[in-house]
This record gives structure tokens, C-alpha cells and sequence, in this order.
């Protein structure tokens, strides 16, 4: 386990990374805008383009016909790249202007007129369940009798939550440069966590085959789902400029029109019915889930269903029945966010838990407890028939409780809320302990695979490409690592390569947190190949004197040359990064040769503790004497998967990573205004490949779910168009946001036998736990005489308005426009 | 008369005409410097990414401390003109690290406590970091000095991250041994540069060419003879505003008349014991060093709103012209019965500020006029004085509502109101005085009323006196209630109403 920087990090500091649109301008370079619809649903009537085309600098004007198929979408291929005829949300792309200059594309975008014919707009949840307006049919999981047991249960409550969306805002806007080359092939550089489907959607949609186009990732300045799916349109956009122009075509969307244009979170507003016990545990549960697409389908139903498979969180729910299903409005159509539907399931079964515990005037943390999975009494098969093996969720629930002194903190707590509601004190003050289970492996089986190439080269330094893409996650740096591990030499001598899809092709997106689980594991299949061919090599010429090597020798025609012989292993059939391996180090090692600091040891049989060695450089040089490989390459697949989407039964995900954090939060009684005063995260990561890179992965999704859950609100106005598009009006969590305390600890767990060297992903899981922070407001809300009765349930994001609303209800009743007794 | 602008960009003399001069620094710098290390992520002066280090040597007021003067600070490229920099000194984020030092204690912390994740805000951190510990050295530092998350937080509120949740950062920036630092104004400024910046900053600039041409005077004069002979003409300040605006596409900055050259604007000085002026070249940041022991409630005020790299560009002037109801420096000035001292073609005039906004954005600025400079009372010990900001997210936002409350009392006792002035933001189409609720509450003795029945009646008046509207910034509901929250706060911190 390491605690090296990330390995661009050197570059970033000074400026010298270079991202899509710091690429020098090439001869002939043009600029490419998108002018998009400023309608939510309509007919066009018309583009009139005749004073953009006469504008100085104007190249070409290119429209929905422009492309050879005009359809693409990851699941189903519903949304055209260009509006043709119609158009169906606000920032839908209409047309591509190309230019000499930047000024001139945008100026020109501004001087075209499209003719709309409104026709109605669905822009609410409400309205496309009114209409029957959906995307693909509705999806139900289902254990037990959950209507007979919700009837014989001693409780029952109802109730619904309203979750919003929320931008993504990766500091890099969507961008790609397409460069036209020889024989009519194309090579984008996209900001892509997809390189492989943003080279198909390009091939696609400009009619040319796969193999004519190479789509490369440098890296991305942030991505978080957004350039999943999204960033495939944009490249080919360029790349139709590219086409048609036969010159290198650049798109830079600005902030405003990346936020405008892409999809976000999707919304959820979910309905519920549950029944419990006199204690709080939980006899059945029924959950509806509704989700917004927008207006294609995305990946909206692979998010929904991952919002049903984490519908029952860190809790054994035996009769529950979550059916889902996604809508068709008139909005950008929703997509990838860390954590996908994990976070919209999760936030309605921990608003059910928070309402459980107000119903029996308990602590919701004695509920949590007691509807833990646990193995004792089988309460550990998950609703769609999944064991949850390597359980830590006990455990975290404990010792957070103790670390973070919960109970202590609760006593304060309520006398400091006392004061409060006495007069004498305006803060109210709330602490919440929730846990996460997130499900590791995408739920659609045949991503579920990666490819490698590992290159090293005669001075024994080494190149690894992969197809994953590194957005600040640090993905590369954790496969260079591993890599750097294997042969037993330092970080510094792998350079992970751009990731290009004429190296690594049919590779999946960079997502669900498995870029480390999958391309890792790929490396290490790769390297291991060599490795062992290596090892061989090095007990044979460890054999002779070094200056009758090959590499001495060979070709100089002065001495016979030497003849080893390698027989070689059955490497390719190996699915397992930790067949080979010792679990306790994760690394390999064949006939007894380890590899390390640089150098390369083998047993000596004469005289056992003064090992043979070589270095790896020296022996990497003799290998290529002797016409042995250097360079291999491996595929890796997770096995196991056995989830049936008809029947929602089996084992969707590999493993599960867990955690729990506690939040405690003030809530201004005057302003609604809510300060995160200290924050206490446990993460089970199992045994990190770099721990540094882990704490920074949980301290962002923590932040980064937190604005999600409070300041971040996209509002819309009636027509459907998105008012809040750039950081003026879109709030994402400042510096001072930060909480005062901040402490995250990872839970030593040596027992992920699953995965690659025990580790365990770590992308989205703790963006989950930031709902911890939207229950401390709830639970400082609720000591409120308003609430005596009913759980004071506010939306998410609990903004400062929503805040202040629950706080004072009748004030803002009173106060609103048609309350007339205030305002004369 | 200059035909062009002159600026040092690390360490090098820069000479730029209309060509250029009228590209935001940040685009100039990217594009036609290959300096691609400063980003762009919002043009709108929201996020930091843009940040590099400015000097204007003996720009400012001879009444400002030295921390405030003559020293780098971190300003955002995005939103300005280049020709708002000339007689600049400018460093990027290129520059910091050399080949024979390697990377600054900065860099260095950023790297070794993990403080970059995607790399794309990172120049900006950077940058904005390297301004703190150029103040903190200004004012000297001590052997192993460490600066406090406090003062982190404070210098970086103006940059967004979206992947490291910040306390790395904050924890690289607590990690730096601010006495193993470098000053950039020893590497990058010299006795030289500081001659001829001086010098030609006496000089006036005017060019043009078909796209662009830009006159900076150096006198009141001469620049209200150019405005009312070029109506067309764009008066800019800062910028920061107009800047954005433009980035927009709404506007295009391309005939511009900039007031830098006019050293009477640069005056922040008392005029008695209880009224001072700022001139309009006075920035932000400047101002709050001038008011920090004057006025603490405003200085403090000042810290919750724009970014440190807006204040570094930003002036009072420009916040007041710019005439939005939710402007934040407006329901002070109301408050401290500020006068707009107002240069044109005729000379000077004076404008109360009650008298200057006559309707949404609109102010009594008549054609060829501009703000020279703002009075305002320095409000007295005795007096209470409040200022409120209230915003989706508490820093960097624009607010949804914003309130200042002003007593002046009878007694030492502070429970007579002698007088009171309140004034609102966000509340109507521009920022509001409220005189009925003023009225009501003239004369009043607050103890005697211990059941406030009196404050509740002055409720009703108060929510009479402004017309809230809807919008994204939160519902006119939630701006009443807000109001009424922070009137009723007022008084209670006033010891005078339970």
C-alpha cells in the first residue's frame, strides 16, 4: 500500500498537463459552435442560416442531414446527434458552425434564426405519468408477500420524496479535437470516460468504419458520469466538421452551454409503503421508484435499475418490492453521476428509516442497527437474491458510533436544542449516522470486462495502456503501481499511455467505480505473462556466466550463441489476478523468482541465502536477445455475475464497498441557513493499492454529494429551460463549505478475497454517505412542535429555502403571494 | 500619447495594440502566448481557474498599509480586458517553478498533501495560493511560519473544485513553510520594471484599429470630453461586471474609455472624524484594508461577498453604477448616507444616494458622466450598525435578499431610538429605504415594549414598503420571510426585544 501522489500531479501544479483544449492549434484548425434549441418541445419550421453563412469567417453550416446516421444512444438509439424536424428539450443541438475563428463561430451561431411551432411540453414527473409519457417499460425486483406482511405489520407509514438533480460541473466543459488523416480516417480527442463508444458514435454517425476512427484520452479535467455517455455527441460533432472540411475541427463548449445542453442527475420522486415492528424493524416494504429520463433514454433505465438493486442500502428488508420506472419529459436527458441510481434508492430507504424511528420516538440509529444485514438469522440475502459476502456493515456501525462519540454528541445536542426552542439560542443543531452498501460490477453484465497492453522495452522501462481514462481519479496511477509492484521496480519507470482505442478497443466506460478493479486487473494478467516468461529466462541464464549472454554476444559473430529454450504457461487462460498471487502482497511470483528493487533474484540451490540475481533492466535486454516478448496483453472479465434481468434475481455485483459517516449540522432558526460543523467518515476500501488516493476519492464524493444534497438546486422556469447554468447561479460547494472537522478512516479489512489484491472500489460509495448530512438537518428539524406529528420531510437538495420553509411554515403561508393579509 | 499598452508578463516586457488589447487576458495569455496553464472554466470570474498574479505599482491610495500596496495579488484573467492591464506586472502559473529550483513550496505542498486531483482548477489554487504567501512574506514571517486554515479558506474562496472536497488542499496550504518561500515580486519585479511602469502610467493611451480601439486619459477632463463626444463608448472600470456580460455575447467590449491613468481616483481618505471618500479606483480589497478598524461591521461584510480575485479588480464605485437591486455594497451606502460624487463634461456634481437609482439598473447618471468618487459617514461607536447577506450557498453569492440596519440612539443606554435608517436588496427593483418603517420606529424606547407588540405592527409596515419577486435566487415568500427574520434579529441583538 502506497501513499504516492497522483502521478500527474508534478504537471498540474505547474500548469503543464495538458487537457483537450490546451493542444496547440494545427495548421488550418477550425472552430466549431453548437447553436441549440431554446424550446422545451417543437416543430421546426425552419433554419434560416443566410446572414450566419455570409458572416466573415464562416466555413460551413452543417445540419441534421449532414450526418451519415443521425441516431445514437448507449442503450437504446433513440436521440438524433442533430435535431431534425423536432426538437424535445432546451439545449438539444440543432446545428454545428464551423469558422476560422472561435469570435467568429459564436457570432455567427447568434445570427440564425429557427422558426419554432410550440407544441406541449411535458416538465414534470407528474405530467409524463399523466401522459403515460415513459422510457421502456416499467421493472420490478420482488421478494416475499409483501402485501400480506405489510397488513399483519404492527405499523405502517406512507409517504413520498422528492429528489432533484444535480450538474455534474467537471471544471473541463465537454471538448474534443478531430484531426482528418489519410484514407478518409478521423482521430478525436475527446474528454471521454468512453473513448471506445465516442469512436463509435463518431464511425456512426459519419458513416465510416470502426477501424477508421481512433478516439484518444489524455485525461479529463473531471468527468463524475457526465462524459459517459455525453461526450460522444460532442466529438462527433468535431469530427463532422473535421469530415467535411477536411481540416482539424476544434469544440470547446463554454460552462454555460455544457450546462445548458448535457443531461444531470436524473430526478427521482418515489412513493413508499412500509410496515414495521414495535422495535423499528422492518416486516415489508413496498417502493415505487419514478425517475426523470428527460427526453431520450441515456442511460436512464440502467441508472433506474441501479437505483432499485440499492433500494434496501445497508438494511434486510424480507418482503419488499421496488418496481421502477423511468419517464419521458421534455429535459436534457439525464444521465451517469457518481453513484448512479445508488444514491436515489439509498436516500428513500434512509428518509423511510428517519420516519420509522420519528413514529416510535427513537434514535434512527437504534433502527439502522437493528435492520443492519447480519449474518446471524440469515438476514444477509439482499431483496434480489444476493448473499453480502465480507459483511462489515456491523462493524462500521459500531465502532463509528463509539469513534465519532455519537451518543455523547446526541446529548449535547438535544439540551443545545432545548435553548434553541426556548428563545435563547437561534441555532438548532442535528447529528446523523448513516451507512452505504454500494454494489461493485455495472449491473449490465458484458461491461464487465477490460483489456491491457503492456510494452516494457529494453532499458526496462515500461509503458501500460488501458482502456481506462483518468479524470483525477487517479486510475492510472494505481495501475501503474500494480504494474510497478509486479516487476518490482519503481513507479516512476511505467508511463501510463493516452488511453487510445487502436490499443485498447471493445473496452467499456470508465465508471461504477471499476476503472482500478477492471484495467488493474487486465495489467496485471498482462504483466504477469511477461513476468513469468521472464522468471525462466532468469533461472536459466542465471545459469552461465554473464559474459557469454546474448546480449554480450549476439550477432557479433565471435562466439557461438547461446540456445535457451522457454517453454512458456498457460497464462492466457488465467481469469484471476490472485491465482498466482500471495495473498498477503498480491504479487506473483513463478519458480520461485521474485522481482525487487530493480532487480531480479533467483534461488540458489548451492547456496540458499545468497540468491543469483540480475538486474530487471539487464535481464529485460537478454530477453529480446533470445526473442522472447516483451510486450503482452490480457483481458480480464468479472466472474459470477448472475443477475437476471427478467426475474430480478441473482448476484448483480462482485462485492459490496461499505462505510458510514456521522454529520452533525446547525440550522439558523432566522435564515434557514445550514453549516456542516463536523463530519466522522468509517470506509471499508478493503486493502488499498494507494491509500493517499482513496482518502481524496471519499473526501470528494463526500463534498461533492453534500452540494447535492444542500445548495446545489437546478432551477428551471415554466418553459423548461435551466436558469441556473454557471457557478453564478448553479451553488456547488465552496472552500468554506468544508466541514471545521473533518476526520475519514478506512476500516481494516484484509478479507475481499473477490477482487484484485483484496482492494475495493471506491469512485462513488462515499458520495452516498453525504445523506448523512441531509438527515442531521431533517433531525434538527425535528424537535420543532410542528413536528410532533409527522417527520418534518423536506426535498432534496434541503436548500436554504427549503430550510427555512420547514422551519417556519406558517410564516411563508402567511407570507406567500396569495396570503394578501401581509402584503397590501 | 501611447499606441499601445504596456505590461511585464513574467519578467518580459509586453507591448500590445488594438490587435490584441481587446482579448480577455486569459484568452491572450492561452492563445496567443502558448501560456495554456492558466484555465478557463466559467468566464465569469466564479471559479478561480483563470487566476494569475497582478502588480500595479503605486496604483493605490498613499493611505493604504503596505500589505495593500505594490504587491502581487491574484486576479482573474478571465473577466479582463488586456488592455485593463497596462502598466502591469503579471505572473502565470507557468513561471513559478524553475528548471534549477524545481517546484515552489506551494507546488510542492499541493503535490505531497494530494491537493490536485483532475488537474483543472489546479492552476488556478495555485496561483491564488502563492498571492497568500506573497502577503504573508510582505508582512513578514517568522521562521517556520505556517498560515491558518482560516486564512486558506479566506484566500481561496474565489476557486471551485469539483474532485478533492478542498481539505487536501487546505491541508497543503497549512503544510507550507512560508519561511522557505521565495517572493514572486523579488523574482519577477525590478527596480527597472517599477521606472518605466511608473513612467509610462503618466502617459496617456489611445488606439484603434476597425474591431477595436480603446483611450485611457489622464484626466477627468479629457475623459468626460471623450465620452460625451463618443456616446458609444463603454466606460469601464474593472470590468468585472461588463466583462462577464461580454463572455456572454450579450455586449461587446470593443470602444472602451478606462480611467486608470487618473491618480486623483485612486483616493481613499477621511474627510472628518465621521465621513470619508473612496475614489473609483479604489478596489475592493483596498477599501477593506482602509475600513478594517473604521467600519469592521462592513469590512467584515466585504469578506462574504465576490471573490478575493474580483476584490483585487473590483471597486465600490463599479458594484453602485452597475445599479442591480441585489448589488451588496448599495443597502450600506443607503444607510451611511453616502454621496455620489459624479465627474462630466461640466465638472463635478453631487448626488445623494437615495437620489441616484431611479428604477431597475437605472441611475441618474446623465450622458458623458461617471462616478468620480463615493462619501459615506463613518457611523460613530454609539451608533448599531448591521449588515446582512443572505445567499443560496454563504460565500461567494449573489444574495438573494441583503439588509443593512442603522440606529442612532438618545440615550447611552441604547434603548431611544433617535433615528434609523434601514435599507434592503433583492426586495424591489432597486435597493430600498424603507421611510414608513423608519417613521414608525423614530422615537421609540424598545424596553418599554417588552412584548414587541410595537415591532410586530412595524412588521406589517415593513412588509408594505418592498415588492419581493420570485426568481432562482428563492421565492418572494422566502425573500419576506427573510426580511422580517433579519429585521426581527436586528432588534433582539439589540438586547432590546426577546
Amino acid at each position: 500500500m502506497s501513499t504516492l501522489p497522483h502521478d500527474s500531479a508534478h504537471n498540474h501544479v505547474r500548469g503543464l498537463s495538458e487537457f483537450i483544449d490546451d493542444r496547440p492549434a494545427l495548421r488550418g484548425e477550425v472552430f466549431v459552435e453548437v447553436l441549440f434549441s431554446r424550446q422545451a418541445h417543437a416543430r421546426i419550421r425552419d433554419i434560416e442560416l443566410g446572414r450566419a453563412l455570409k458572416h466573415p469567417g464562416v466555413l460551413g453550416i452543417y445540419t441534421a442531414k449532414d450526418f451519415h446516421h443521425n441516431l445514437w444512444g448507449t442503450i437504446f438509439k433513440d436521440q438524433p446527434l442533430l435535431a431534425d424536424q423536432e426538437v424535445n428539450f432546451v439545449g438539444e443541438a440543432i446545428a454545428l458552425i464551423a469558422a476560422e475563428t472561435r469570435d467568429s463561430a459564436r457570432v455567427a451561431r447568434s445570427l440564425i434564426r429557427v422558426a419554432y411551432e410550440a407544441l406541449p411540453a411535458i416538465l414534470s414527473i407528474d405530467q409524463a405519468k399523466a401522459a403515460q409519457s415513459f422510457i421502456a417499460g416499467s421493472r420490478k425486483i420482488e421478494r416475499g408477500n409483501v402485501e400480506t406482511a405489510l397488513k399483519s405489520a404492527p405499523h405502517q407509514l406512507q409517504g413520498n420524496i422528492i429528489i432533484r438533480g444535480a450538474d455534474h460541473f467537471y471544471l473541463e466543459s465537454q471538448a474534443a479535437i478531430a484531426y482528418p488523416k489519410e484514407d478518409g480516417q478521423i482521430e478525436v480527442h475527446s474528454s471521454s470516460q468512453h473513448p471506445t463508444e465516442t469512436q463509435h458514435v463518431v464511425a456512426h454517425g459519419l458513416g465510416l468504419p470502426y477501424r477508421d476512427v481512433v478516439c484518444i484520452v489524455k485525461r479529463m479535467g473531471g468527468g463524475f458520469g457526465g462524459k459517459e455517455s455525453q461526450a460522444a455527441p460532442i466529438a462527433a460533432y468535431a469530427a463532422l466538421v473535421a469530415q467535411k472540411l477536411n481540416r482539424p475541427a476544434r469544440l470547446i463548449l463554454t460552462k454555460d452551454d455544457d450546462m445548458i445542453m448535457t443531461g444531470k442527475r436524473n430526478p427521482f420522486e418515489n412513493q413508499y409503503r412500509v410496515g414495521f415492528d414495535d422495535e423499528g424493524k422492518i416486516v415489508a416494504l413496498d417502493v415505487e421508484l419514478f425517475s426523470d429520463g428527460g427526453a431520450y433514454a441515456d442511460l436512464s433505465t440502467s441508472i433506474m435499475e441501479r437505483a432499485m438493486l440499492h433500494s434496501d442500502n445497508a438494511y434486510f428488508i424480507p418482503h419488499m418490492r421496488v418496481v421502477g420506472q423511468v419517464c419521458r419529459t421534455h429535459y436534457h436527458p439525464h444521465t451517469a453521476f457518481r453513484g448512479f441510481g445508488g444514491p436515489k434508492g439509498v436516500a428513500t430507504i434512509e428518509r423511510i428509516i428517519e420516519e420509522i424511528a420519528h413514529a416510535l420516538g427513537k434514535d434512527p440509529l437504534e433502527i439502522r442497527k437493528l435492520n443492519c444485514y447480519t449474518a446471524i438469522g440469515g438476514r444477509d440475502i439482499t431483496h434480489y437474491g444476493q448473499k453480502v459476502e465480507n459483511n462489515c456493515l456491523p462493524e462500521l456501525f459500531e465502532r463509528l458510533e463509539t469513534s465519532s462519540q455519537y451518543k455523547a454528541r446526541r446529548a449535547r445536542i438535544q439540551k443545545q436544542n432545548a435553548k434553541a426552542l426556548s428563545g435563547s439560542s437561534r441555532l438548532l443543531r442535528g447529528i446523523s449516522l448513516t451507512a452505504v452498501k454500494f454494489g461493485i460490477s455495472f449491473t449490465t453484465r458484458f461491461l464487465n470486462q477490460a483489456n491491457a497492453l503492456v510494452i516494457i522495452h529494453r532499458d526496462g522501462s515500461v509503458q501500460v495502456s488501458t482502456g481506462a481514462t483518468e479524470m483525477g481519479q487517479g486510475v492510472n496511477a494505481r495501475i501503474s503501481e500494480l504494474v510497478a509492484q509486479e516487476l518490482g521496480i519503481s513507479r516512476d519507470e511505467v508511463r501510463m499511455m493516452a488511453t487510445a482505442t487502436d490499443k485498447n478497443a471493445n473496452t467499456s466506460p470508465t465508471a461504477a467505480s471499476s476503472g482500478t478493479d477492471l484495467n488493474g486487473a487486465a495489467a496485471v494478467l498482462a504483466v504477469r505473462k511477461i513476468k513469468a516468461r521472464l522468471s525462466e529466462l532468469a533461472i536459466q541464464v542465471l545459469k552461465i556466466p554473464e559474459s557469454r549472454w546474448a546480449r554480450h554476444t549476439a550477432g557479433l559473430g565471435t562466439e557461438p550463441e547461446i540456445e535457451v529454450s522457454i517453454e512458456g504457461f498457460e497464462k492466457d487462460k488465467v481469469n484471476d489476478p490472485n491465482a498466482d498471487a500471495i495473498w498477503e502482497t498480491g504479487i506473483a511470483s513463478y519458480h520461485g523468482v521474485t522481482f525487487k528493487d530493480g532487480m531480479v533474484l533467483c534461488p540458489n540451490l548451492d547456496d540458499p541465502s545468497n540468491p543469483k540475481q540480475v538486474s530487471f533492466a539487464a535481464l529485460v535486454n537478454e530477453a529480446y536477445h533470445h526473442r522472447i516478448s516483451l510486450s503482452d496483453y490480457a483481458h480480464y472479465r468479472i466472474p459470477g455475475l448472475s443477475f437476471n434481468k427478467l426475474t430480478g434475481r441473482g448476484d448483480a455485483f462482485m462485492y459490496f464497498t461499505q462505510g458510514a459517516a456521522t454529520s452533525e449540522v446547525s440550522v439558523d432558526l432566522d435564515t434557514g441557513e445550514v453549516k456542516v460543523l463536523s463530519v466522522d467518515i468509517l470506509m471499508d476500501l478493503g486493502r488499498p493499492v494507494n491509500e493517499a488516493l482513496d482518502l481524496g476519492q471519499v473526501t470528494g464524493a463526500f463534498i461533492q454529494g453534500m452540494g447535492w444534497v444542500t445548495t446545489e438546486k437546478l432551477h428551471y422556469n415554466k418553459d423548461g429551460a435551466l436558469l441556473a447554468y454557471s457557478p453564478s447561479t448553479y451553488k456547488i460547494p465552496s472552500i468554506q463549505d468544508t466541514p471545521r472537522d473533518f476526520k475519514i478512516e478506512l476500516l481494516a479489512n484484509d478479507r475481499n478475497f473477490a477482487n484484485l489484491r483484496g482492494t475495493k472500489a471506491v469512485g462513488e460509495p462515499p458520495l452516498l454517505l453525504s445523506l448523512s448530512v441531509w438527515t442531521a438537518i431533517h433531525d434538527a428539524l425535528k424537535g420543532l412542535p410542528e413536528y410532533k406529528e409527522h417527520y418534518p420531510r423536506m426535498e432534496l437538495p434541503a436548500t436554504q429555502e427549503e430550510v427555512l420553509r420547514a422551519l417556519m411554515p406558517e410564516k411563508f403561508a402567511r407570507l406567500a403571494p396569495s396570503g394578501k393579509s401581509s402584503a397590501p | 500619447m501611447r499606441k499601445t499598452v504596456l505590461f511585464y508578463l513574467n519578467g518580459k516586457r509586453q507591448e500590445v495594440g488594438p490587435e490584441h488589447a481587446g482579448l480577455m487576458l486569459s484568452d491572450y495569455l492561452r492563445y496567443e502566448r502558448g501560456l495554456v496553464g492558466t484555465k478557463v472554466v466559467c468566464a465569469e470570474g466564479d471559479c478561480g481557474a483563470c487566476s494569475v498574479l497582478r502588480l500595479r505599482p503605486m496604483a493605490s491610495s498613499k493611505n493604504l498599509p503596505q500589505a495593500a500596496r505594490n504587491i502581487y495579488l491574484p486576479i482573474n484573467s478571465c473577466i479582463t480586458t488586456v488592455a485593463q492591464m497596462d502598466g502591469s506586472s503579471l505572473v502565470t502559473v507557468e513561471a513559478l517553478a524553475s528548471q534549477t529550483a524545481g517546484l515552489t513550496p506551494v507546488q510542492q505542498a499541493m503535490v505531497s498533501s494530494h491537493g490536485s486531483q483532475c488537474g483543472f482548477c489546479t492552476p488556478g489554487f495555485v496561483m491564488a495560493l502563492t498571492g497568500l504567501v506573497e502577503k504573508k512574506l510582505c508582512d513578514g514571517v517568522k521562521k517556520g511560519a505556517r498560515c491558518t486554515p482560516r486564512e486558506a479558506k479566506n484566500c481561496l474562496t474565489g476557486n471551485l473544485c469539483r474532485c478533492t472536497g478542498y481539505q487536501p488542499i487546505i491541508d497543503a496550504a497549512v503544510a507550507i513553510d512560508l519561511s522557505k518561500c521565495a517572493s514572486v515580486k523579488d523574482q519577477f519585479y525590478s527596480l527597472a520594471q517599477e521606472r518605466e511602469l511608473k513612467k509610462v502610467l503618466k502617459d496617456p493611451v489611445k488606439f484603434q484599429n476597425e474591431h477595436f480601439s480603446f483611450f485611457a486619459p489622464t484626466t477627468l477632463k479629457d475623459a468626460a470630453a471623450f465620452l460625451r463626444r463618443q456616446p458609444d463608448a463603454r466606460l469601464i472600470g474593472a470590468a468585472t461586471d461588463l466583462g462577464v456580460v461580454h463572455n456572454k455575447g450579450k455586449i461587446r467590449l470593443s470602444k472602451l474609455l478606462s480611467l486608470h491613468l487618473i491618480p486623483e481616483l485612486y483616493d481613499v481618505k477621511k474627510l472628518s472624524p465621521t465621513r470619508m471618500t473612496v475614489g473609483s479606483r479604489v478596489t475592493l480589497s483596498e477599501l477593506r484594508h482602509f475600513l478594517k478598524d473604521k467600519i469592521p461591521e462592513f469590512a467584515k461584510f466585504l469578506d462574504l461577498f465576490a471573490s478575493p480575485q474580483i476584490k483585487n479588480l473590483a471597486t465600490l464605485s463599479g458594484n453602485v453604477s452597475n445599479g442591480s437591486p441585489i448589488a451588496d455594497t448599495p443597502p450600506f451606502l443607503l444607510i451611511a448616507q453616502a454621496t455620489i460624487i459624479v465627474a462630466g463634461p461640466r465638472g463635478k456634481r453631487s448626488i445623494p444616494i437615495e437620489k441616484f437609482y431611479l428604477g431597475y439598473r437605472k441611475t441618474a447618471l446623465k450622458p458623458g458622466e461617471f462616478i468620480s468618487a463615493i462619501e459615506f459617514d463613518l457611523p460613530k461607536k454609539t451608533e448599531s450598525l448591521a449588515l446582512y447577506k443572505v445567499s443560496q450557498r454563504k460565500d461567494l453569492d449573489i444574495s438573494g435578499v441583503n439588509a443593512a440596519f442603522r440606529i442612532t440612539w438618545s440615550d447611552a443606554k441604547k434603548t431611544k431610538i433617535r433615528e434609523v435608517r434601514i435599507a434592503l436588496g433583492g426586495v424591489g427593483p432597486t435597493t430600498l429605504r424603507l421611510p414608513r418603517t423608519e417613521a414608525a420606529l423614530k422615537g421609540l424606547t424598545l424596553k418599554s415594549d417588552p412584548n414587541s407588540m410595537r415591532l410586530n405592527e412595524v412588521v406589517e409596515i415593513l412588509h408594505s414598503e418592498m415588492q419581493p419577486l420570485s426568481d432562482l435566487r428563492g421565492t418572494s415568500a422566502f425573500r419576506r420571510v427573510l426580511v422580517e427574520n433579519l429585521f426581527l434579529k436586528f432588534f433582539r441583538e439589540q438586547g432590546v426585544l426577546q
